[in-house]
This record gives structure tokens, sequence and C-alpha cells, in this order.
């Protein structure tokens, strides 16, 4: 009862209000949202960080723990945690504070340069993996040649214009038709999700268990 | 195998690192001897600038700096600019956040910003700590809560309430800004209640976080929305252009070049957009007798750069598959 | 010298998580693990004061809206996804935000679906909108698994495969361009801000 049928009946209570909020504009139906859901959708929301912080913290208390290998590391993880959420808290967190200072040169440069080694991957699978090995493959090469070309200003200088025309002709009309159809589908499949939630006949999202 | 066979089997497996090393030195020259090349702007880009455009306030001739104070202030539109977003796809996005801002105050448009992503927070002030210090006899006095406001960062469960809260009143639904002020109190709210009038909402991300506003703001209350996301969702954003749910779109580090360019050409002369204009002018981004600043011509010096190594990667996806298909008519032949 | 000293302290990182470009190593190790740190990190104090104080505490111990507690230790109960015995009670507060799938559905099926199909039904007035519904159809047939696409029915879908070919392509050339622009910007920032080599 309590383990899965009230948050059920929870789930399809708040779901059809929710319905009656995008289709009726009385009154009730609009402040059951605007006075009540979202005061209490507030107050819920600081709570979820917890769980991520105390996630964290086990799986590198346990790493440590059982001395598994590079275990050193989750120190420094748990360190850089609770140092930086303690240097916001003892110096703030505006402009010109410790907390900003570790935020700006270490946080953002890592996370940018992490994610520019892709650069690197991608030119080394260009060179070693982008084959023409059948006919729709070639269709995709040549379609991204081109793109590729019609979007910077060399490849314009080099073919002319047109080139930047036909690569707009492209992403206008076959990758257009190409990605509504793929789009139709996702649209579609999740209305279908979501319909499945509110009606209660999906529960996976509930977890396993009783 | 043969000789010929040998080489072209040595040029498939040439080490990774050889093509990183390659790779790195066509980004690192023309970053550090840049030279002027022409950007092309598409109709997305524009359309983007034109609305932004059209929110301005239109002062009387001979006003003087008070009185254009008290208008700009008085206005009743304004535009809200969604950082969606880490520092990891900033290279592409960053620039167009630094050109839309500088739109802004160009033209004494206002502007709000927020984040939903706790590591967001710092690149809305970032984005506009930089504009102001890149030309502080311009933009150095323009004021927080008078200019503009960063609402900052709001939780993420609490999307959708904002969504929906400013339709009715966005004072009421970003209740704080990012320096803790209520949003009420602040002068920029003057004549600034709901969708009508910040009519537009540009979406910075790496996602397809926009169709959340063309979800849940755009049917509801017709706000405009627009997207700047990064070069990889570019081309899934087609059918939202089409259809007009997204009226712009900023490609990648190609759309903050274009925007660049068109607050250069137009904004920062006071100028009225025109296509004219952009196909016959100059655009000089290197030459002795500009002094824009770095960061306002970062994005089309980036895309000096992209361009080498756009034709680089050709050159790479080229010579794998020569190889490629030679080695496999040798094969054939020797089978 | 304060900022060259913050630039240079930047650079570090930036060079520790370039070093694995060449291996593993235990650089780059101390980047990733402090990197997993401290961004989860500084997500702690920016909710305590951005969402925490103004809509728990405030109205609560300071307007004693009591019937926010509710709501608040809902909240409470995600820590229990932790817990196997307890795992249970953390279906509350998902159940509770899993009720905005009723707006979802109407919304979702009006700009996500009906906007679409009506921009795929625009008259076909040139080739280029022809081509726009014949590709949208044959794409839509090939995602329809309950006929085999053999016979006059495979040769249609297969049109729907060429279209798809070229999106991909389309996407496959911007992706190509992003990863570039991404790398781009680390080396401006290093040969910018850290050496100061362009201006």
């Amino acid at each position: 009862m309590f383990k899965k049928t009230i948050p059920l009946i929870m789930v399809v209570t708040l779901g059809f209000l929710f319905v009656g909020f995008v289709f009726i504009p009385h009154k009730i139906a609009q402040d059951f949202y605007y006075v009540w859901f979202v005061d209490w959708i507030r107050a819920m929301s600081p709570f979820g960080l917890i769980l991520g912080i105390m996630s964290i913290t086990l799986a590198h208390t346990t790493r440590i723990r059982r001395k598994t290998p590079n275990w050193q590391y989750s120190i420094l993880a748990l360190v850089g945690l609770y140092f930086t959420a303690a240097s916001g808290f003892i110096w703030g967190t505006q402009e010109g504070t410790p907390y900003m200072w570790i935020f700006k040169n270490i946080q953002v440069p890592m996370s940018a340069t992490m994610f520019s080694l892709l650069a690197f991957y991608i030119a080394s699978a260009a060179y070693k993996a982008f084959r023409a090995r059948s006919a729709e493959a070639t269709v995709l090469l040549i379609t991204a040649l081109i793109v590729m070309l019609g979007q910077v200003p060399i490849g314009i200088s080099i073919f002319g214009e047109g080139i930047a025309t036909l690569t707009q002709w492209i992403l206008d009309v076959p990758n257009l038709a190409s990605k509504r159809g793929i789009a139709l589908g996702v649209g579609l499949g999740s209305v279908a999700v979501s319909l499945r939630i509110l009606l209660g006949i999906e529960r996976t999202y509930l977890g396993g268990g009783e | 195998m043969d000789k010929n066979n040998n080489i072209f089997q040595k040029i498939q497996q040439l080490d990774r690192r050889y093509i990183y090393i390659i790779l790195a030195v066509a980004i690192i020259l023309p970053l550090i001897f840049p030279y002027n090349s022409k950007t092309y702007t598409t109709k997305p880009a524009e359309n983007i600038y034109r609305m932004i455009d059209s929110f301005a306030p239109v002062f009387p001739e001979g006003a003087t700096e008070e009185e254009k104070d008290a208008i700009a202030m008085a206005h009743d539109k304004a535009v809200m600019l969604a950082f969606w977003h880490d520092a990891s796809t900033m290279s592409e996005l960053f620039p167009m956040e630094l050109s839309i801002i500088r739109h802004c105050f160009e033209r004494r448009i206002k502007f709000f910003t927020f984040t939903i992503f706790a590591t967001s927070a710092p690149i809305i002030d970032m984005a506009i700590n930089e504009v102001k210090k890149s030309d502080p006899e311009k933009y150095g006095n323009k004021k927080s809560g008078e200019d503009y406001v960063n609402f900052g960062y709001k939780v993420s469960s609490l999307l959708l309430p904002i969504i929906f809260g400013m339709g009715e009143d966005i004072s009421d639904a970003m209740d704080i800004d990012a320096e803790g002020r209520k949003v009420s109190s602040l002068p920029i709210m003057t004549n600034i209640k709901n969708y009508n009038d910040m009519n537009l909402v540009i979406d910075f991300s790496a996602s397809s976080a926009g169709t959340y506003w063309i979800y849940y703001a755009r049917p509801r209350f017709g706000v405009n929305v627009a997207v700047g996301v990064t070069a990889v969702m570019a081309a899934d954003t087609y059918p939202q252009l089409q259809t007009g749910q997204f009226i712009g779109m900023l490609a990648g580090m190609k759309g903050a070049a274009e925007y660049e360019k068109l607050v250069d050409v137009f904004a920062s002369t006071q100028r009225e957009f025109s296509s004219e204009i952009l196909r016959n002018e100059a655009e000089p981004i290197i030459s002795g007798d500009t002094n824009l600043p770095y960061p306002f011509r970062q994005a089309r010096i980036g895309m000096n750069a992209q361009s080498i190594a756009h034709i680089l990667i050709i050159v790479f996806i080229l010579i794998g598959n020569v190889g490629f298909f030679v080695q496999k008519h040798l094969q054939k032949n020797d089978n | 010298m304060y900022e060259i000293f913050s630039n240079w302290v930047a650079a570090f990182f930036t060079l520790c998580v370039f070093s694995f470009l060449y291996k593993d190593n235990p650089f780059y190790k101390f980047a990733e693990y402090l990197f997993v740190g401290v961004t989860a990190g500084y997500a702690i104090p920016l909710t305590y004061n951005m969402a925490f104080i103004p809509y728990v505490y405030q109205p609560i111990v300071l307007q004693h809206r009591w019937e926010l507690l509710v709501p608040a230790a809902m909240g409470f109960l995600y820590v229990f996804t932790l817990s196997r015995k307890w795992n249970w009670l953390s279906r509350y507060p998902i159940a509770f935000g899993m009720g905005s799938v009723g707006m979802s559905v109407p919304l979702a099926m009006h700009a996500g679906v009906l906007v679409q199909m009506r921009g795929a039904m625009i008259p076909i007035q040139d080739i280029n909108t022809f081509l726009v519904f014949i590709g949208t159809i044959t794409i839509l047939l090939y995602f329809y698994f309950s006929k085999a696409h053999t016979g006059l029915y495979g040769k249609v879908v297969r049109v729907g495969i060429w279209f798809m070919m070229v999106g991909f392509g389309a996407s496959f050339g911007y992706t190509v361009m992003a990863r570039i622009s991404l790398l781009i910007g680390r080396i401006q920032f290093l040969i910018a801000d850290v050496l100061g080599i362009i201006k």
C-alpha cells in the first residue's frame, strides 16, 4: 500500500490535475499550480542534491576503505568536494572569493579541455575509420564533406558561394525531411510513454522491488 | 604482399599521436597568424539579430543622456538569455553570448539571464564582465538591476514552474536575482511583467533544451524562442526552424562568428540591418585600423583555424579512403 | 600578477588533461578526480543560497508556513534511494515530480507532433517541398516495423534510408565542426590568455 499504491495514486491524481491546468483556464485549475504546486516543488527542490553528495561520498569512501586500484585519487575527489563547498560557505559565492577562483581556474579549464580531447579523436577517426564502405556510407561522407566546406570561409574562397548555397539546401531540404521523420517518431514515442505513466500502466520509474 | 601494399598499410597504421600533432599545429598557426576572412551570415542568425534589434528603444532626436536613460528604463521590451551549458561547450556558446550581450548594451535593450545548471552560474557573470571589461568606456557604466539583471542559478526541478510562472509574472517566478535582491524591487522591471514584454527567449545549450520553451511557453503564451546551440545539435534544429517554432538559430562557432559580424557592422555603428551592406562592405578583423578587442572577434579568428582544420580533416578522410581502396584492390588482385 | 598566477594554474590543469593524449598518467588522474570533486562541491553552497534559504528556511522558519514541512520532508526522502530496505520511501518525491507528465502529454503532442505534422503538410509548390514531403513519409514508413521491408514497400523505405544518410551526413559534418571548435577554444586560452601571443 505505502510502498507502491500511494505513490502510483499520487502520479495519476497529480497527472490529471496537470491536464486540467493545461486545458481549464478556471481559477481553481490555475491556482492548483501557481499557488499550491509551485511552493511545494520549491520546498522540495534543494534536497535532490543531498543524494548526489551522499552518493559521491559513499562511492569514494568505499574505494578508499577497500583500497581498490588508484584509491589515493579518491581522497583528492573528496577533498575537492568538501573544500570547494566549505569555501563557498566560509567566504561566500560572489566574484573574487576563493570559491569562484577554484571554479574559474580549476573546474572551467578541466571541463573545457576534457571535451576538447574529442577533436583529436575525431581527427584520428577521420583518418582511420571513416570509410566509404557502401553506397549509403558514401552518401553520408560526401554530405559531410560538403557541409564541412560550406561552413568555413576557406571552403567558400575555394569553391565559391555555391558551396554555401548547396550546404544550405542540404540542411533545408533533405536534412529537414530526415530530421522531421525522426522527430515525429520520437515525439509520438515520448507522448506514448507519458500517456502510459499518466494512466499508471508504466511503473518502471518507481524502481524494482515490492 | 608487394611494396605498394606495404606503403598503404603503413599509411593506414600511422600512430594516432602524429595525427594529434598535425591537428594541433593546424589550429595553432592560424590563431597566432590570423588573417582576414569573410563571414557569410545565414538567415537563422540574421533573424535573431533583427528581432533583438526591433526591441531597442527609440530616442527622439536631440535627446540628452538623462532623457535617453529615462526612456530606456521605461521601455517595455526585454530579452531573456538562458545559459544552459557548462564550461565544456564554452568555446562555441560563449562568443555567441558575448555578442548578444554586446548587442543589447549597444542598443540599450534590457536583458535577463538565468540558468538551471550550477556550473553555468559563473559563466553568466564571466560573459557580462568580459563585455564590460573589453570596452570600459562604452559598457563600463552598465548597471545590474537597471540595464540588465542576472536571475542566477535556479534548481532544475523548478524549470517548469519558472517557464509557466513567467507567463504570469516574471518577478514572481524568478523571486530573487543572483545577488539575492527581490526581483520585483529592481528598476529594470518597470513595465516588464511577462512574456508579452519579454517576448524573446534565447536558449544557449549543448542539447535539445530549447524545446522546453516551444513545448511549454510558446503554445500557451506565444513567446518567441531562438536557440544558440553547439554545432552537434544544429542539424536537428531545422524542423523547428521551418515551422517557425524557433525564430532563429546560432550554430556553433560559425553562428557566433556571424553574430559578431552583425553586431560589428550594425549595432556598434548604430545602423539598421541591411543585406546590401553585409554583402558589399569589407570586414577587417585584424587590420591596423580596427581597435576591436579580442573577445569581440574571437569566433571569427577561431573560424580561420576552423577552416584549416576542416581542410585537414577532409585530407585525412581522403588519404584514409585512398589507402583503403588501393589495399582492397590489391588484395582482390592477390586472390 | 594575480591574473597571471590564476591563468597559469588554469593552464596547468589544461595541460594535465591534454597529457591523456599521450597515455593515461598520474597527472590526468589527478585532474580527473579533482574535477569530479570540485564540480559536485561547487553546487552545494549555490543550492543552499538559491534554493534552501529562500524556499525552505525563510518560509518555514521565518514566515511559519508549517505546511511546507511536508514537501521539505518529502524532498529529504530522496536520500533513501541509497538504502536497500527503505528504498521505497524515495518513490514519494519521484512520484510527486512525475505528476507533471499530465502537462507533457497535451503540450508535447501539440509542439512535438501536431505542429511538425502541419509543417509537413504544406502545399507542394516546387521540387524542394516535394522532396521534404517524400523524405518525411518514406522515413516514417521505414520506422513502421509491422510490415517486412520487402518488394515495392522495401524500395520505398530505401528512399527513406537515403534521406536519413544525408541527414546523418549533415549532422556528422556539423559534429566535426563542433569538436574542432572546442579545441580551438582551449588553444585560444593557452596562446591568448596565458602566453599573451595574440591580443
